[in-house]
């Protein structure tokens, strides 16, 4: 229907177009054809005008009117009438006409010229336009007579035969041009309407809107139809709109838990990396690029061979591929002595697999038990130096027992002296399984001090009457060194006595006999200060850094000759430790030590218990 | 029953060396004595002991280094080394089989043992 309309509105155009065109093409033909009647009739006139009027009233006449008639008349002369001076006519020519037809006042002007005159007027009964040229005739400077000749248009031919041809052609163009621009301008609206028809979906309306423009292609319904098709756009757009934002938002949730899970798994404390189904490193964290000492764009989509070139953990990794579960867990420990020597690393090797339990790849777990192992180590060390102490004891008391037993001592003397030793013996083991009690109660965090307040002078006079049976043995003297006030403390008596008398006997047992110990207590800054100096072997700074690592004893025979467990001063510092202590050693071989123990007064000083 | 044989006892106890000292010299053995490793591995190459028995903690040269290092005496003049351990683990006990002419007793062991792993050792070599 539109397309019709659309048609029509085009061919009133086109008609429009002709019609104007062709009254242009008349006026132009006519002002031309007006022209050349001008230029014709002023030749004729002029010619006419040259004659004396003699030769229209003499033998000449007719000779003249015969010219005339045959050369000009027919071309669109009306009348030709020749006057004398006085304005009666000499000549009279006229086709169906008497000069009485042409109106008074165009003879006249013409009569009364003194040159050429054009003039026009409108014949009434034949309604012809007719021009008037009128020249007069002079003879020896004297207007002798009056020329008039009066034209009518010849008809205006403007179909001539090549007219006809070039409006042919143009209007060939102009069809042409029509049918082309029609069919360029449904041409270039199908796909609109295609798209219109397309994002139009669902609406009803629309769709029927469509299909009622589908008969015709109006500018009007399809004006509409853009309208209606662009609110339908927008709403369309709106809608793509919220839904893209929708998707960014839900695009950033996603990607702010890709990095978060990134940066999980780039502060583990394990190395990790994938591999896909070819072999090649998907991710790898940030722990592994700085055990591998590479840059993550060196190692992504890398084969795993090259990446990894530690040949014995490619081996164990190859030889895992031959497990063809795909979702164990292998575990196996490793030493990378190019990557991380003095690491052991414990790999689990696992596969990945999707929701299908289709294999997408590998993950490897690098996972640094050096600390682990160490620890083991620490305990098996432990436990072999705890035997070896507790067995090195109950050896001798089965030796020395044995051989009384077997009555190869036959000397009473030695008799007793062996039974000597196996009680000493035994009173050395029960000590060595007391030490060892305690140092476990007080590093599993069982030993529960029992706090009090403690004098300071008790605890001082407690420590040497402990130690006094032992000095008195090897004659060494102990020189006290007391405040003017006695500070008290707060702490477990018991225990704190054990860890300065253990320090005292040191002293009394690393001091040759006839030496001397010094006591001093001091208070100092909140702390309360125990000061024991001998004048003893020494320590020397190999042992010092040792003293007091457990089971560790010098090699020093002076040392060695003397009973000890090892354990001691590893008790001591840990007992100091659970009172917010502090405990320093200072030695110099054969010369003597020096050990502070400082205690806080205050009892916000205290371990936890 | 008088014998020329030289026994070498390592070990930080005094009390040890004292009885297993006792115990050898009853059966005619000359007993040397050494409080630690290095000692202990001076007087194998001065004194050329028949057998040792040695502690495997012992200060300055433990047990254990002081065995490897008597290698290449014994493939000379070979010995007997008894080592005296707290605790035999497979580790231990792998190490002892690969050394020559080592055999280990645990503690608390019985001097009345050592003497007859001694007596045996020295009985298969006439």
């Amino acid at each position: 229907m539109k397309a019709k309309t659309f048609g029509i509105a085009f061919l009133v155009l086109i008609l429009l177009s002709l019609a104007i065109f062709l009254q242009v093409l008349i006026r132009t033909e006519k002002k031309a054809a007006i022209n050349e009647l001008y230029g014709r009739g002023d030749h004729l006139v002029s010619l006419l005008s040259l004659h004396s009027i003699r030769d229209f009233e003499g033998a000449r006449r007719d000779l003249l009117i015969k010219t005339l008639m045959q050369s000009d008349f027919h071309k669109g002369i009306v009348y030709c009438f020749i006057h004398d001076q006085s304005g009666r006519s000499i000549v009279s020519l006229s086709l169906n006409q008497s000069t009485a037809e042409v109106p008074y006042n165009i003879q006249a002007n013409s009569l009364a010229a003194m040159g050429l005159v054009h003039q026009f007027f409108k014949h009434i009964e034949s309604d012809i336009n007719i021009y008037e040229f009128a020249k007069p005739i002079y003879e020896k400077g004297e207007k002798t007579g009056t020329v008039r000749v009066g034209f009518k248009l010849p008809p205006i031919s403007i179909l001539s035969a090549e007219r006809i041809t070039l409006i042919g052609i143009i209007s060939f163009f102009i069809i042409a041009a029509i049918v082309l621009s029609y069919y360029g301008f449904v041409r270039a609206f199908k796909p609109l309407e295609n798209f219109l028809t397309g994002i139009v979906g669902s609406s009803n309306h629309s769709r029927t809107s469509l299909k009622n423009s589908s008969g015709s292609f109006g500018i009007e319904p399809m004006m509409q139809e853009c309208k209606n098709s662009i609110i339908e756009l927008k709403g369309r757009l709106d809608e793509v709109d919220t839904k893209n934002k929708d998707l960014a938002c839900r695009l950033g949730i996603m990607r702010f838990e890709k990095n978060q899970s990134s940066h999980i798994l780039n502060s583990i404390n394990l190395g990790i990396i994938v591999t896909d189904n070819h072999e090649n490193v998907g991710f790898i964290n940030d722990y592994m690029l700085n055990l591998l000492k590479k840059k993550r764009a060196d190692v992504v989509d890398s084969p795993l061979d090259q990446v990894i070139r530690d040949e014995k953990l490619l081996a164990l990794i190859s030889q895992q591929q031959g497990f063809k579960n795909p979702v164990a867990n292998h575990l196996f420990d490793i030493a990378l002595p190019d990557l991380a020597p003095d690491n052991t690393y414990q790999i689990s090797y696992a596969y990945l697999a999707d929701d299908n339990k289709a294999q997408i790849g590998k993950l490897i777990v690098f996972n640094n038990t050096t600390r682990e192992k160490e620890a083991a180590q620490a305990i098996n060390d432990f436990t072999a130096h705890a035997a070896h102490e507790l067995l090195t004891p109950l050896t001798t008391i089965k030796s020395y027992s044995e051989l009384l037993m077997d009555g190869e001592i036959i000397d009473t003397a030695t008799q007793k002296e062996f039974y000597n030793i196996i009680n000493n013996e035994t009173d050395r083991l029960s000590r060595l399984i007391k030490d060892l009690l305690n140092l476990s109660r007080i590093e599993m965090g069982s030993l529960s001090l029992n706090l009090g307040r403690v004098k300071s002078d008790w605890l001082f006079e407690d420590c040497i009457e402990a130690v006094a049976g032992a000095a008195a043995q090897k004659n060494i003297s102990i020189l006290k060194r007391l405040p003017d006030n006695f500070p008290t403390l707060t702490g477990d008596k018991e225990l704190l006595k054990g860890a300065i008398i253990n320090i005292l006997g040191n002293a009394i047992k690393y001091t040759p006999e006839n030496g001397q110990v010094e006591f001093e207590l001091s208070e100092d800054d909140g702390m309360v200060a125990f000061d024991i100096r001998d004048t003893g072997y020494g320590i020397s700074s190999e042992d010092l850094a040792r003293i007091f690592d457990k089971f560790y004893r010098s090699g020093n025979p002076n040392i060695t000759s003397q009973q000890g467990t090892g354990l001691g001063l590893a008790i001591t510092s840990q007992i100091i430790n659970l009172h917010g202590g502090e405990i320093k050693v200072e030695s110099k071989i054969d010369k003597g030590t020096h050990f502070t123990v400082k205690i806080p007064k205050k009892e916000d000083y205290l371990g936890d218990k | 029953m008088a014998t020329n044989k030289k026994i070498l006892i390592i070990d930080d106890e005094a009390y040890i060396r004292r009885v297993l000292e006792l115990k050898l010299k009853n059966k005619g053995y000359e007993v040397l004595t050494a409080s630690d490793g290095e000692e202990g591995f001076a007087l194998i190459e001065s004194r050329q002991p028949d057998v040792v028995v040695s502690d495997i903690m012992l200060p300055k040269l433990d047990g254990r280094a002081l065995c490897e290092r008597t290698i290449p005496i014994k493939e000379k003049r070979p010995f007997l080394t008894i080592v005296v351990t707290a605790r035999i683990n497979p580790d231990e006990r792998d190490w002892i089989a690969q050394m020559p002419e080592t055999i280990f007793m645990e503690k608390p062991f019985s001097p009345k043992k050592i003497l007859d792993a001694i007596e045996k050792y020295l009985e298969d070599l006439k």
